[in-house]
């Protein structure tokens, strides 16, 4: 596991902990940030090291903010009662019902999603490379069109999430930090799971499949806590991102496979895949670019983001990460026999 | 440790980016000028009405600022809008206000192009109490949930189609037929307000007794509903009911037209905004379709006189306008009721604004406006206009009908 680098890690700590205070206007977009990064370090873990590429890792998004939602509400209330399509009942949550329905709901996703990802991870690891992609892919659009029908969670009609019961100031700093504390969380996690056994197994696992099995690995076991371990934080981060929103719906936001489903792959390319480091910069790069164009260059904001995808892809295929890898390898402890190289 | 000092430098670099990008949060009036905000469509599904509204917003706001621009506290001010595209997604909705309210420090509020987005944008309204009149969100549940800083300016939706429903019940006895006799068939994007549309026309096919034979959700891109339409060939229903927004109108139109679909009755929602006469010609005769507001009502008002003033300007300002869509006039309509509220209130203190807004009483050239308690406008009522050689002419209800309606309705 990295050791705590003061010069690397305390200032990310500090940026995190006195942005809401310093930019209080920016609380949201920097608590989407967090959001971004845990996207992003969550793909990799599959991704970037056990090179299975998902496209529907948004599915777990989804799920967590799906069964958070239902939690808040089971809570008190009768959830087809709440989301009837002609009008449902008013509730106003009290402070204790609300933090109690929030606290449930985040832990009932984390595990939810990741009990899902156990059961599916059965069905689509026997696919490889771009059936695999595929496959995921199916499964987050085919959950939309699903959650679409159901009456009882709302259907396309929706759930408008609880009203936070305090003040406006005190809603965006709770949901702030608990953004940051997810995203480091995350990478705390990944950071341990990469430097134990299972980092390599992974790692074994991307580098020949057939071979890690023929020694041992046991890589269907492997494989589906990796994705387990994807879907636990990215259900964290659905639950939390619900409530943010404060109205859940199937189509575009629990399952935004086209908008966040694929940010998250263009933010770990962008950074530098298989790296701890690459996903945690591409997504600082890839979103304050994105707010920047959509700040200042409405209406271009794709085109840029587009450009910047295909630069990526056409010249930088390894990411940033990558590329500072092979331009300076010997700051990151690689060491190049020169001799050899001469000869 | 390079690697650190250079993650370190980036990360830093980032954080003054962003603490430069962010800037001093704007008054929400400056100078001369009161700032309303807006996130709304300009890309994605609901672009083209995202637009249509947008037009509605501008040419309220320049017909205002050319009378001289609003009074409060014996100064006049300007009115200006700051836009957001929230690309058509309640995704985007609760980030963008959020930005609206702290960072440009906006606290007057047109809406959102859609019930979904609307639906995100109210519980931020309520969060920071400050007051949004919106014009484009038009399903009940948004009226339910005791959303005091939500003012609507149109008719909800569940009104929108249930008048067709009456109008085939009407004919079927017409013509010697039992209104329960009558089989419909129907297609609704699923999405909150098509959902509240399939609601009211449920609720009315109840009350007659008819058969619902197909009762189909269109396709989340709204692209092909030739499904419904191969079950409609087979099933032969006496009414077909569609609704999604303006791309499943123009899918609708374009795949009747193709697929030769001969029903003797044919409502859809979003005729206008989705250009289907000057796109798919003869062929949309004798649709029908809801509006919030037509043209030739007798509505006025001294801003733009009558309704077919506000047409003939509407055409004169944006080129390529055939008809006026009505999510223009009704996005106007929102403006004017901010200019009353301002001065009504002679404040700009968000509570006695807001306070303004739920009792303003107006006529204006899209119709009378008066807020429930819940938010919704009671003043005015949907009529029903068909597409008759090319031209809408209302149809239902008879106090407003100027030409009776074309029945049955044969494919061209």
């Amino acid at each position: 596991m990295e050791k705590f680098n003061p010069k690397l890690h305390l200032p990310i700590l500090v940026f995190g902990l006195a942005a809401p205070f310093v930019v209080p206007g920016l609380t949201i977009q920097v608590a989407v940030l967090w959001v971004m990064v845990l996207f992003a370090l969550t793909w990799d873990v599959m991704g970037g090291q056990m090179g299975y590429n998902s496209l529907g890792n948004i599915f777990f998004f989804g799920a967590g903010m799906y069964i958070c939602a239902i939690v808040q509400i089971a809570f008190i209330t009768d959830v087809g009662a709440y989301t009837a399509s002609n009008g449902g009942v008013r509730i106003t949550f009290t402070h204790q019902e609300y933090f109690m329905g929030l606290i449930c709901g985040i832990i009932a996703a984390a595990i939810g999603s990741a009990l899902i990802a156990a059961a599916l991870g059965w069905t689509v690891f026997g696919l490889r490379g771009p059936y695999f992609a595929i496959g995921t892919l199916g499964i987050a659009l085919a959950a939309g069109e699903l959650m679409g029908t159901w009456e009882w969670v709302g259907g396309g009609g929706g759930i408008s999430m609880p009203v936070y019961p305090g003040s406006a100031d005190g809603k965006a700093y709770l949901f702030y930090f608990l953004c940051f504390a997810a995203a480091v969380g995350t990478y705390l996690f990944c950071s341990w799971l990469y430097s134990t056994r299972f980092g390599l197994a992974i790692n074994a696992i991307r580098d020949d499949e057939q071979k890690a099995e023929a020694m041992g690995v046991h890589t269907l076991r492997y494989k589906t806590i990796a994705w387990a371990v994807s879907a636990f934080f990215l259900g964290i981060s659905g639950a939390l991102f619900g409530n943010i929103t404060g109205f859940i719906e199937p189509l575009e936001v629990a399952f935004p496979t086209v908008t966040f489903g694929i940010f998250m792959v263009a933010m770990s390319l962008l950074g530098g895949k298989g790296t701890l480091w690459g996903p945690v910069l591409g997504a600082f790069l890839f979103h304050f670019l994105k707010e920047f164009t959509w700040t200042y260059f409405l209406g271009w904001q794709w085109v840029a983001l587009g450009v910047l995808i295909i630069v990526n892809v056409v010249f930088f295929q390894q990411g940033i990460m990558g590329w500072l890898m092979e331009k300076f390898p010997e700051k990151f402890g690689i060491v190049v026999e020169k001799k050899e190289a001469a000869e | 440790m390079n690697t650190t000092r250079l993650l370190t430098a980036v990360s830093a670099s980032l954080a003054i980016a962003g603490l430069v990008m962010s800037g001093p949060a704007q008054a929400k009036v400056e100078g001369d000028t009161i700032i309303l905000g807006s996130a709304i469509s300009f890309t994605g599904k609901y672009s083209t009405n995202g637009i249509h509204a947008k037009n509605g917003y501008e040419l309220g706001v320049m017909k205002i600022n050319e009378m001289g621009g609003v009074k409060v506290g014996g100064k006049t001010y300007k009115l200006k809008v700051q836009y957001y595209d929230d690309e058509s997604t309640p995704l985007r909705t609760a980030q963008l206000l959020e930005r609206l309210v702290n960072q440009d420090g906006v606290k007057y509020f047109l809406g959102p192009y859609s019930s979904a987005t609307t639906k995100a944008a109210a519980p931020i309204m309520e969060k920071y109490k400050v007051p949004m009149i919106e014009a484009e969100g038009a399903s009940r549940s948004l009226f339910n949930k005791g959303y005091k800083y939500l003012f609507a300016v149109l008719s909800t939706s569940e009104q929108y189609l249930a008048s067709s429903i009456s109008l085939a019940a009407e004919i079927a006895e017409k013509n010697g037929k039992k209104a329960s006799d009558i089989k419909v068939a129907m297609a609704f994007e699923n999405d909150p307000f098509s959902l509240d549309v399939r609601a009211g026309v449920l609720e009315d096919a109840k009350k007659y007794g008819m058969k619902v034979v197909i009762d189909d959700k269109m396709p989340r891109d709204l692209n092909d509903i030739s499904s419904t339409l191969t079950k409609v060939k087979a099933l032969k229903p006496d009414l077909l009911v569609l609704s999604g927004h303006s791309k499943g109108a123009a899918t609708g139109a374009r795949q009747i037209k193709e697929m030769k679909i001969n029903v003797p009755m044919i409502a859809m929602t979003h005729c206008e905004a989705a250009k289907i006469t000057s796109k798919f010609g003869a062929s949309t005769d004798d649709f029908l379709c809801p509006t919030q507001w037509a043209e030739t009502l007798s509505y006025k008002d001294k801003y733009f006189g009558t309704a077919a003033d506000y047409d003939k300007l509407f055409k004169k300002t944006f080129e390529g306008y055939k008809n006026v869509p009505y999510q223009s006039a009704q996005a106007t309509a929102a403006v004017l009721v901010w200019k009353e509220a301002f001065e009504k209130a002679d404040s700009f203190d968000t509570t006695k604004v807001r306070d303004a807004i739920s009792s303003i009483e107006m006529e204006t050239f899209y119709g009378g406006i008066k807020f429930s308690p819940a938010g919704n406008n009671i003043a005015k009522p949907m009529v029903l206009r068909q597409i008759q050689n090319g031209q809408y002419n209302v149809v239902a209800p008879s106090k407003w009908a100027s030409h009776p309606v074309n029945w049955p309705r044969t494919a061209k």
